[in-house]
């Protein structure tokens, strides 16, 4: 994680921690460079704008040393310009502040999987199975007839195991951030009803647990 | 009035004035002149006769003169005194009367007295004076003539800089970023205000970059801080021990944090679209981009109950792509937050355009404040730039954005091509 703003440095550290994740992180360009040219990740999360350099720079160096870490950039910059120069230099994916944790996570986890290919393609969760190249997902192999959204939700609860996310950080996930939803989420309620009664449908398990109304979280505990 | 007819006005009354003052003054001075010079004539007259009474001691034999009469008349002891009057003089020859000036005086033959009247016509004088006046009526005229084609053809020449100066001014535009151009007058009022329009007009300018720069740092600035808050709301809400009331409470900020965050995000998009910054653009055909975009809110309308009638046609428009999906999110979200519950909302599409009605309240919307920043109706929660958004949108390629109520139904129309 290289970034220069110490409360999201932190942020990110902590949320990322447990699950057997390794997350290091460094404050500026300089330390960065050194780190990614010593230590090789399976995602490294880029702010582009550090104190004493450009984010593009590392990514740059990264790319001419043949590194196949993932990057992931993130900006406070939604300039189509910054987006376009960072996913042509080779980033993964370009994720623009202000962004929820799990999305982040859900970005990172993303990236990895794509990058520790190991010929499958499926993300396994007790007994829910997916396969992310069909876009199929099955519980005791029975295959669920989700829609786009419900898809795109379990890949997103999965990310984010074990770990709260708000209302507002689902509904953006699905929706987008542009879309101005109101603070009214009550249209949630029915995507995650239907994806919980489908999955227990086909004999699995209720991982969805209601968050004082805070938000969910999709835990196995 | 116009200062060219107010001048011209002015200064024909006073010219008139002047001359008509002059003419008199003229006319007087002349008449003067020319009656002191028949004075003197009849003066002559007067001592020609005193000189021959007294080397003959008789008087003279009168002769007939054209334009002379001289009478003598016995009187008594009488004193007559001797002035000059205005008569009439009879012209024999025309046989008519004319005007005419008179010296009465006295003489005395022997011991007999006589008046001596001398009169000689003034009709010469009178045609003097006549020529004099028609030639003055003459200028009067003319130089009236003058002055008006002088103002005509000179001073409009005169006002030019002035008048394209103005023109400039009036299509002045803060957002086109394009100063007042300095001209040539050879005028120097003109120029200094030239100068000082254009000075102002580049300072103004330069103000109004600057201020949009700020506004676009400034939003820029502030998305680090949210990102902050945002994360750390995000790990409170992973602590095992929260209560419902705190719950509520991070619920209730996540909500502040996340409207902060699209109005910041809008504002920012708005300052790079006035900015033209937003240059990419393709020809593309957008009924599809709706369906998808309809079908996505699908969710979010059936959870409110509301209908969606769409009647979509091939639609091909020029722009760029994220400018769309903006214009159809908030054009969606529009119809669907300013609804009530088992509203409707009809999409039209066609060729030459798209036609949004929802069904919502029951007044007429003031088109006039509907579009501007940060309007909104008092029990909406969205950020108020929605519109402003779709209409700067419509504006950046010339779309016509209008907005109507009829039968019950809140109707926003883009006209794509004119």
């Amino acid at each position: 994680m290289i970034e220069d703003e110490p409360g999201l440095r932190e942020s990110i550290q902590q949320y990322f921690a447990g699950g057997g994740n390794v997350c290091e992180v460094v404050a500026d360009y300089a330390s960065a460079l050194q780190k990614i040219n010593i230590y090789r990740y399976d995602c490294i999360v880029l702010d582009i704008t550090l104190p004493d350099g450009s984010g593009l720079d590392i990514l740059e160096n990264l790319k001419i040393n043949n590194h196949p870490d993932g990057v992931l950039i993130v900006s406070a910059k939604n300039s189509l310009d910054d987006r376009l120069n960072g996913l042509d230099m080779g980033a993964d994916d370009y994720l623009v502040k202000p962004f929820h944790l799990s999305e982040l996570k859900a970005r990172v986890t993303s990236i990895v999987r794509r990058k520790s290919f190991d010929g499958s393609r499926t993300v396994t969760f007790s007994e829910i199975k997916i396969d992310l190249t069909a876009q199929q997902v099955m519980v005791h192999d029975i295959i669920l007839k989700l829609t786009k959204k419900e898809y795109a939700l379990l890949l997103y609860f999965i990310a984010n195991k074990a770990k709260v996310i708000s209302k507002n950080a689902i509904a953006e996930h699905l929706w987008g951030d542009e879309v101005d939803l109101s603070d009214n989420f009550d249209f949630l309620y029915s995507h995650i009803k239907n994806l919980r009664k489908k999955i227990m449908d086909a004999g699995g398990k209720d991982y969805i647990q209601s968050a004082y109304g805070m938000g969910y979280k999709f835990t196995d505990l | 009035m116009r200062l060219l007819d107010k001048y011209n006005r002015t200064s024909l009354i006073a010219t008139c004035f002047i001359i008509i003052v002059a003419g008199f003054v003229y006319y007087f001075t002349i008449s003067y002149i020319l009656t002191r010079q028949v004075d003197k004539d009849l003066m002559v007259e007067e001592n020609e006769i005193f000189d021959y009474v007294k080397l003959n001691g008789r008087l003279p034999q009168v002769f007939k003169s054209e334009d002379l009469k001289i009478k003598f008349e016995k009187i008594g002891n009488e004193a007559v005194l001797r002035k000059f009057v205005d008569t009439q003089y009879y012209n024999d020859l025309d046989q008519e009367m004319e005007a005419g000036r008179s010296l009465i005086s006295s003489v005395r033959v022997g011991e007999q007295p006589y008046k001596i009247i001398i009169t000689e016509s003034k009709v010469e004088t009178e045609d003097l004076i006549r020529v004099i006046f028609f030639i003055t009526l003459g200028i009067i005229l003319l130089l009236l003539v003058f002055l008006l084609l002088v103002n005509r053809l000179v001073m409009r020449n005169l006002w030019q800089p002035f008048y394209s100066m103005l023109q400039q001014i009036k299509q002045f535009n803060l957002a086109d970023q394009q100063a007042i151009a300095p001209l040539n007058a050879n005028i120097d009022e003109f120029n200094d205000m030239n100068r000082e329009v254009t000075a102002m007009s580049k300072r103004v300018t330069h103000d109004y970059i600057a201020l949009k720069k700020f506004v676009e740092n400034a939003a820029h600035e502030l998305m680090t801080p949210v990102a902050v808050l945002n994360s750390k709301l995000d790990n409170l809400a992973q602590d095992n021990d929260i209560t419902v009331h705190q719950s509520e409470l991070i619920t209730e900020l996540y909500g502040v944090i996340g409207k902060m965050t699209r109005l910041n995000k809008s504002m920012l998009l708005l300052a790079r679209i006035e900015n033209r910054l937003m240059p990419e653009q393709v020809e593309m055909e957008i009924s599809e981009a709706l369906r998808e975009k309809l079908s996505e809110f699908q969710g979010l309308y059936q959870a409110r109950g509301i209908v969606v009638e769409a009647h979509l046609q091939p639609c091909h428009v020029n722009m760029n792509r994220d400018l769309l999906t903006n214009l159809f999110n908030n054009l969606l979200a529009n119809a669907m937050r300013h609804n009530h519950t088992g509203g409707k909302v009809i999409v039209d599409l066609d060729a030459s355009g798209i036609r949004m009605s929802n069904t919502g309240k029951d007044t007429t919307l003031d088109e006039k404040v509907i579009f501007q920043r940060f309007y909104k109706s008092s029990e909406s929660d969205g950020t108020g730039l929605g519109l402003t958004l779709v209409k700067e949108i419509c504006d950046l390629y010339g779309f016509q954005l209008s907005y109507h109520y009829a039968d019950q139904l809140h109707c926003f129309t883009i006209q794509f091509r004119a």
